[in-house]
């Protein structure tokens, strides 16, 4: 569909048969999972001779997968980071640690898919010569950790994983780690701190977890999303993959709709898909038949977008960074225009100081001063000055710490006040005398 | 070799400093907060950004890209780098705030950072005065503050251990007291709770503090959410004058300051030499002042109708003479002390020498059980070393015990030490001899039966040289002024202060504090001229110099060799 002359670059969508999340009932369960063909894939990387780790790598490089935990790195780029095979153990972790505000696609994977995770995570450990993945999952999904550690004893009892999986002489273990509710265990610096059982503070980079991750080892990180995807790659090909969605940034991705729209949830399409198709004819249009006011594409961190700068803006890592924003964890939020941006923002800049780990200075103080600034300014007590006085605080903040919170936490308040800068100054008092000096009301009219 | 070149000056180095030590070794201040060269790199407090270049190469030719004036390209991160964690790389160039405005302003940012929840009460706060919080935001700071809210509110007077307090909202996060439990002591008794603004250290639930090692925490805090339960509200730092020394509480002998105020020893903190305590010091070391400020004695006492009366010095002296003079040498046990100083034992020994007595003895003081491996020792005394090296050796109790008791001994003089309270003599033993005592404190139970008490200089009022365990000789310096005038000692004492111990018009100030006592390097020459055996020496340097030229133990261990850091000694086998 064109819009303004640009194309979706997702081609017939609306024929997608979806492959993350088949609509086949009672998938979860491996009796099923094996009956469509699961577990196949990996049968034949173990045993084929076409498939040594390296060539799995390979294939996965010629897929163009990226990251579906936020950042969008190229998957087979990282695993060839990994060095050598040498004595010391190796680890991958699964990050299932989805705590971004505005994403929940993961969750729905360990629902309705997890054994495509579990065989992901199997030939990527076989990849990377790794024996033992530790699966993070965020401690409020109890209900779907139990239900994974359930499909995961039957994979044990099948052979599936453990010693000598399916009979071959590569054996690979999956341990099911619970998080205790921090968003910052989602950085995967933090991660392996936490899986170690320290407090999850970001680790300074370099050295980087291929050089020295979990208790000092080589070990890579991937998002349960991205794992789900590898054995698609393996089973359908490298070129299958790349041809799906746009070409940069190709292959199937579960889009997480919520906000004002009239058919809120997780949505599999392929990249590349215009946001404007995704709200109005995936999602249904906006709640109630108003106007759009914002689309917040990846998660909260993510730059909102402006109803007028969304015209032909494609879901993919190119288009939403010409457009001023990012693809993130591809978990749009959408606001209609009764949205009070300001509030919004005060609710967002209340999450971040509340998730800050607190171990670097900037981040640690900076998060609180945006949400006591935004709050003040949300309560009408705000003065002109404040605005400059944020966007100043997010210069101190971005590119000065460890991990990325600090830059997640301005990115909002920056481009929010950029882009509705006049609900912004409606709020506010003017600011006609310097700082520090209260006036009167009757003093200013 | 390779080269680095901060603010357009060339360094080389080698291996692969980091930078942050690196400047810090060269004289370039960075202010920093949470590194510390013994501990782990977190750079966590973000104070020590820097702005990091590397030469642009060539692809074709592997070469440097050079500009149209032959210099290299640069090509600078794009954001500004921690310099406590950065490795140092051939061809790199640095720009700190001296040279870059975005550094320096990164540097200011931090610290407003850093004050938004920071109480702001240095006038009532112990660290004021040494704070690197509040010298660096003076130096690097921004001038005022934005921030209009409530500060975030943390517990207060939390008492960790029986001798640490934290005051959390003072708390900047730095994580090294977390390290240093973890890292260092591994007690791991101290760890961060809560999340983001409201972090703090704390013990774990049920756990406390009591580390034997706790205090160093209090020093590593960069600012005062950790106090010295024993120190707080004592004195500020600038009534204080602080003199480097060693402990004597063991015989690992950690390096200290002695802190002074009104010439009473007020706080004992480490002082950095990686040969002998690294960073740190036992709290015992440190809670070990007491002994220099109370139970001092008031001039010399000689013994008159069975009791002890004051006499001026030259009286006492003419007395202890006078005693011994009837006395052939063979007779008198001649007791030297592991608590001395090597020069007090040598000129001991050289008077026991003079009178053709034995070779002078040590009680040597040992708790089985008290050492850690680390900086604490069994042995509780500071100088057995040092005696050993002299050839004063461990006294054999049994035998002069027994030749006591035969009338063999007929006088018995002791240097700096307490043979009734150690258990070697009982009181009544010595009761009919002449006993002539050096001593520190009138808890000296030989006092009872001493007929001269002579009031001996400590550690913190002498010069002196002490030997640790390991064979590290070190000098000690008078931190505290003695009331007779000794124009050695005046010349040493230290000068942090420039009146070391107040003026009348501070009201603490207190002249009883002057203790009247002497160094014993001044009393035993007094004693020898008397007896017709001159030791002359112009001073402990002198006499250490002598140490060090005739006896080989002792080789090379002169106060200009030693300085502050001491000497390692030869082997006490390998001169045999």
């Amino acid at each position: 569909m064109a819009v303004n002359g640009v194309q979706s670059k997702a081609g017939d969508w609306r024929n997608y048969k979806r492959v993350l999340l088949p609509p086949i009932r009672d998938l979860h369960r491996l009796e099923v999972y094996e009956a469509h063909g699961g577990y196949q894939t990996l049968r034949e990387v173990l045993t084929s001779d076409r498939w040594d780790p390296k060539a799995v790598i390979e294939e996965v490089k010629k897929s163009k997968l990226r990251g579906r935990g936020g950042a969008g790195f190229p998957t087979g780029l990282k695993w060839s980071f990994m060095p050598p095979v040498d004595d010391r153990p190796r680890f991958l972790c699964c990050n299932g640690d989805e705590s971004e505000p505005g994403t929940f696609k993961d969750r729905q994977l360990m629902e309705f898919n997890p054994h495509q995770i579990f065989e992901g995570i199997l030939i990527a450990c076989y990849a990377m010569s790794v024996r033992t993945c530790y699966l993070y999952v965020r401690g409020e999904f109890a209900r779907w950790i139990e239900h994974m550690e359930h499909e995961l004893e039957k994979l044990y009892a099948r052979g599936y994983v453990g010693q000598n999986i399916m009979g071959t002489d590569f054996s690979a273990d999956i341990v099911i780690h619970k998080g205790a509710g921090a968003y910052i265990c989602g950085e995967e610096s933090s991660l392996m701190e936490s899986i170690e059982g320290k407090r999850a503070y970001p680790r300074i980079k370099p050295p980087f977890p291929a050089q020295r991750g979990l208790w000092g080892y080589p070990t890579t990180i991937n998002n349960v999303e991205t794992l789900a995807n590898v054995p698609l790659i393996l089973r359908n090909g490298g070129e299958w993959f790349a041809s799906i969605g746009a070409p940069n940034h190709p292959g199937p991705v579960l889009y997480g709709i919520s906000g004002h729209v009239n058919r809120p949830g997780v949505y599999e399409y392929p990249t590349g898909m215009l946001i404007t198709d995704l709200i109005y004819e995936v999602a249904g249009g906006i709640r109630g038949g108003k106007k759009l006011k914002a689309v917040i594409p990846g998660g909260s961190s993510t730059p909102p977008l402006r109803a007028d700068m969304i015209d032909g803006v494609t879901m993919d890592a190119e288009s939403l960074r010409e457009a001023g924003s990012m693809m993130g964890t591809a978990g749009l939020l959408v606001l209609d225009e009764d949205t009070d941006m300001v509030s919004w923002l005060r609710r967002v800049t209340h999450f971040y100081a509340h998730e800050s780990c607190g171990q670097c200075t900037p981040c640690r103080e900076g998060t609180g001063w945006l949400e006591n600034i935004v709050t003040r300014i949300d309560e009408g007590e705000g003065r002109l000055r404040d605005l400059d006085l944020l966007l100043d605080l997010c210069d101190q903040m971005e590119g000065r710490t460890v991990c990325a919170l600090a830059d997640a936490a301005a990115w909002p308040v920056r481009y929010t006040i950029l882009r509705f800068r006049e609900e912004f100054e409606a709020k506010c008092k003017p600011s006609l005398i310097p700082t520090g000096i209260d006036v009167a009301p009757t003093a200013t009219e | 070799m390779p080269r680095i070149t901060i603010d357009g000056t060339v360094y080389e180095f080698e291996g692969r400093p980091k930078l942050l030590q690196f400047c810090l070794d060269h004289g370039i201040e960075l202010p920093h907060f949470c590194y510390h060269p013994a501990l782990s790199i977190p750079a966590n407090c973000r104070q020590c950004l820097v702005e990091v270049g590397m030469p642009v190469i060539d692809r074709e030719t592997g070469k440097p890209k050079l500009d149209e004036n032959g210099q290299p390209v640069i090509q600078f991160m794009p954001k500004l780098q921690t310099s406590c964690s950065l490795d140092m790389a051939d061809g790199m160039v640095v720009k700190t705030h001296r040279t870059s405005e975005k550094v320096a302003r990164a540097q200011r940012d931090n610290l407003e950072f850093l004050l938004i929840n920071h109480p702001l009460d240095c006038p009532i706060c112990d660290q004021a005065g040494k704070c690197p919080l509040q010298n660096q935001a003076y130096k690097y700071g921004p001038e005022g503050s934005r921030f209009e809210f409530l500060k975030v509110h943390k517990p207060k007077r939390v008492k960790l251990g029986p001798r640490v307090m934290l005051d959390a909202e003072r708390c900047i996060n730095c994580t090294r007291c977390v390290r240093f439990t973890d890292e260092i002591s591994k007690s791991h008794q101290l760890t961060i709770i809560e999340r983001g603004v409201k972090n703090y250290p704390i013990t774990p639930p049920g756990v406390e503090f009591d580390d034997p090692y706790s205090m160093n925490v209090i020093d590593l805090c960069p600012v005062g959410a950790l106090t010295s339960i024993d120190a707080r509200f004592k004195a500020r730092p600038w009534e204080m004058s602080a003199t480097p020394s060693i402990t004597i509480t063991n015989a690992k002998g950690s390096n200290c300051y002695y802190w002074v105020r009104d010439n009473l020893i007020v706080e004992i903190t480490p002082r950095a030499n990686t040969a002998v305590n690294d960073y740190w010091l036992p709290d015992e070391d440190r809670l070990d002042y007491h002994r220099f400020n109370e139970n001092r004695p008031d001039g010399p006492e000689v013994r008159r109708d069975g009791r002890l009366v004051r006499v001026s010095w030259e009286e006492a002296y003419d007395r202890a003479a006078a005693l011994l003079s009837g006395i052939e040498g063979q007779r008198i046990l001649f007791l030297g002390s592991a608590y001395a100083t090597v020069e007090d034992n040598y000129l001991l020994k050289r008077l026991a020498e003079a009178l053709g007595a034995d070779t002078p003895v040590y009680i040597p003081h040992i708790e089985p059980g008290h050492g850690d491996g680390w900086l604490r020792t069994d042995d509780r005394t500071p100088n057995a070393q040092g005696c050993q090296r002299l050839g004063i050796l461990p006294v054999d109790e049994a035998l002069v015990q027994s030749r006591l008791e035969s009338g063999d001994i007929q006088a018995v003089y002791v240097l700096e030490d307490d043979p009734v309270g150690s258990g070697l003599f009982s009181a009544e033993a010595l009761a009919d001899i002449p006993v002539i005592l050096h001593y520190y404190n009138t808890t000296n139970q030989t006092l009872a039966v001493a007929d001269v008490a002579l009031p001996a200089a400590t550690v913190v009022e002498t010069i002196g040289t002490y030997v640790n365990c390991d064979g590290h000789a070190q000098r000690v310096r008078p931190a505290k002024a003695i009331r007779t005038v000794n124009r050695v000692l005046m010349r040493e004492i230290g000068k942090s202060r420039l009146d070391q111990h107040g003026t009348p018009y501070d009201r603490w100030y207190n002249e009883k504090h002057q203790v009247d006592c002497k160094p014993s390097w001044e009393i035993l020459p007094e004693v020898a001229e008397r007896l017709g055996h001159p030791l002359r020496y112009k001073g402990p340097k002198y006499i250490m110099q002598e140490i060090a030229e005739t006896i080989p133990a002792f080789a090379g261990a002169t106060y200009e060799a030693m300085g502050l850091e001491g000497v390692r000694l030869v082997e006490i086998g390998a001169e045999v």
